[in-house]
């Protein structure tokens, strides 16, 4: 017996001391803002929630995290949780293929502002959307593929996880740029499962297999972008391959720098981040903010990828 | 029913018996309760939004896809098995719910028929090539997982269907005399069903017989195949019921749905006090162990506690329930 309630008080002090270290902050009777990410694990919405929470600790307004680690019904649990505990605004990163309305109708209902990022349910706007014009960031990548190819060349694309939002705008914009180059062929598509980059490794690997005549990888996420740029690597092609990305993540700015990807459109999460947290304070204030603000990528390549990663935009 | 139980007796082995009678009963659950009654309590200090009556609602919510497909998994451990398809026949079954509805118009209570059926299939093919291939179950539920999980993105090429009736979505938000959701009441008939099966009815004794030794059960004249069969199949029905669950939770079916949710179910079970030798579990156990995982999800986000830190905390509290229910049996 006396074994028994010694592991069971270990472990329970243990969740208890973690509980206790953090409820100094839980007390406070300010505005608190609920952050809901996709998923932790994509340096993308790391950058977002790094940002939220620098912004909200700037401000001096605390920041509940939580991480639905890609799984929409993880996702709404939170959400509740975050609604129980009173939070004063939600800034939402939805997961799963499409944004989730629940989550957004179950705050409304509870009379919680709503600032979406990167993913907007359409049945169900929240009170603003904050995101990058991904059609517009693709169009431009494409337009540089054009041109750094001299309009002429084989493509291979590594594609996302089919029918969620960033997948389509990006084949939408990219497609878009290709049909406006008449030397520039799609002859490989392949889909990935998780944007990572394992994926995009063997992806692109089993693409040169089969089509050694490939001249352009385009990952359609930097982690994607770099199992290619390591495929083209190891399978040494006797022409130059090569490889552009999209997000702009840290990992993928190095490698833009290192001349491993050609380059990519870096996203503005930090600027999302503080934006997000603004639009949560005005929305508490009872501001009107615009129902979208669509950000602007930029295409970076080794000449301007460095301050980039210095300061992240 | 005096009958069957006297036919139980003669059927089960003297050591099956002896090994069944602690877990089976509420008595084998008292190790996790008391954990979960701890955790209460520390929640309760720690946050001042936990203890009320609507975030004990809120947990029950958030817990009934778990707790349906937690069910199916203790009869599957109880046999000594492992269903590793459970998240990914959830998401088949519920893509199959909203893909006829959306593309084909079927009513959608016939589409629900249609995803338990489903459901129930997948299973039955696991069942089977558990029994009829001898495939380790590992194994054998592996590789429907992957097979399923391919279909959910076939149906819809990936794509996520959204835009269930609102009587559909109600199921799961309505609160029947200001408490009581139906999906949440339909965990509770399951539970007692499941449990009461489990632990008065032959047949259900006859699942620790087949777990304490398969062998020795069929000897016993346990149809040992038939009885395991139908336990993968019922398990596969469940996910059938828990995708309707979820998809009614989330207003939407998703190819991606349910990812990971095998682990979820197999740690709340074995936390319940099952044995991943098989012999050992009950409902009862399994009740608390979802109710645990629940509480330590609901409370980690009610006190704040930062998503990386909450993936520690997780890992210690399962790691320390089970070594205390080990330990406790131990001395027993």
């Amino acid at each position: 017996m006396s074994t028994k309630f010694k592991v069971v008080a270990s472990a329970i002090a243990l969740a208890a001391a973690t509980v206790f270290a953090s409820q100094a902050m839980a007390q406070d009777k300010k505005v608190t803002l609920g952050l809901a990410v996709a998923n932790l694990q994509a340096d993308f919405f790391n950058q977002i929630k790094q940002s939220v929470e620098a912004e909200g600790k700037r401000r001096g307004i605390e920041v509940v995290t939580v991480d639905a680690k890609g799984d929409a019904a993880t996702q709404v649990n939170q959400i509740q949780d975050l609604i129980t505990r009173n939070i004063s605004a939600l800034i939402y990163i939805p997961a799963g293929a499409t944004a989730a309305s629940v989550p957004i109708k179950a705050a409304k209902a509870a009379g919680i502002p709503v600032v979406a990022v990167d993913r907007n349910p359409p049945d169900a706007p929240a009170d603003t959307f904050i995101a990058t014009d991904s059609v517009s960031a693709a169009r431009t990548l494409g337009d540089y593929v054009c041109k750094v190819t001299g309009g002429k060349g084989n493509i291979g694309i590594v594609q996302g996880q089919l029918g969620t939002t960033p997948e389509m705008d990006r084949d939408k914009g990219f497609s878009e740029a290709v049909a406006q180059c008449p030397g520039l062929k799609v002859v490989a598509k392949q889909a990935s499962n998780m944007w990572m980059q394992d994926e995009g490794f063997s992806i692109a690997q089993d693409m040169l297999q089969r089509n050694p005549q490939l001249d352009v990888f385009f990952g359609r996420a930097d982690a994607l972008a770099m199992g290619a740029a390591h495929a083209v690597k190891v399978a040494n092609p006797d022409h130059k391959v090569i490889v552009v990305g999209f997000d702009g993540d840290v990992a993928g700015l190095k490698a833009v720098r290192d001349g491993i990807l050609e380059a990519t459109m870096t996203q503005q999460t930090q600027l999302m981040g503080r934006m997000a947290v603004q639009s949560a304070l005005d929305l508490v204030a009872g501001k009107t903010v615009p129902k979208e603000q669509l950000q602007q990528a930029q295409l970076t390549t080794k000449d301007n990828a460095a301050p980039f990663i210095e300061k992240h935009p | 029913m005096n009958a069957r139980l006297e036919g139980m007796r003669n059927t089960a082995p003297p050591s099956a018996r002896r090994r069944v009678a602690w877990p089976a009963s509420l008595g084998g659950a008292t190790g996790p309760l008391i954990g979960l009654v701890l955790l209460g309590v520390g929640f309760s200090l720690a946050s001042p939004y936990f203890l009320s009556l609507r975030n004990a609602l809120n947990v029950l919510d958030q817990v009934t896809v778990l707790g349906i497909v937690s069910i199916g998994m203790t009869a599957v451990i109880v046999v000594g098995g492992i269903d590793l398809s459970v998240g990914s026949v959830l998401a088949f079954s519920m893509m199959v719910m909203g893909w006829l509805n959306q593309d084909y118009d079927v009513p959608l209570v016939l589409c629900i028929v249609a995803a338990i059926v489903v459901g129930g299939v997948c299973g039955a093919v696991s069942g089977l090539l558990v029994t009829r291939a001898r495939l380790p179950a590992f194994i054998a539920t592996l590789a429907v997982m992957s097979v399923a999980r391919g279909m959910a993105n076939i149906l819809t090429d990936g794509q996520q269907i959204v835009g269930y009736p609102d009587w559909f979505t109600r199921l799961s938000t309505v609160r029947h005399f200001g408490f009581l959701s139906l999906t949440v009441a339909l965990v509770v008939v399951l539970v007692i069903i499941a449990g009461a099966y489990m632990t008065f009815r032959a047949g259900g004794r006859n699942l620790y017989a087949i777990g304490g030794s398969s062998e020795v059960a069929r000897l016993a004249g346990i149809p040992v195949r038939t009885v395991t069969l139908l336990v993968y199949t019922g398990c596969g029905v469940l996910c059938g019921v828990a995708a309707v669950a979820l998809a009614s939770r989330l207003d939407s079916s998703q190819p991606s749905a349910g990812l990971g949710y095998e682990l979820d179910a197999i740690a709340a079970v074995v936390i319940g006090g099952a044995s991943l030798n098989g012999g050992v579990g009950g409902i009862a156990g399994t009740v608390v162990g979802v109710l645990i995982i629940g509480t330590l999800h609901n409370g980690l986000n009610l006190v704040g506690v930062s998503p990386f830190v909450q993936q520690i905390i997780i890992g210690v509290v399962v790691a320390g329930a089970v070594t205390f229910d080990t330990l406790g049996r131990r001395n027993r």
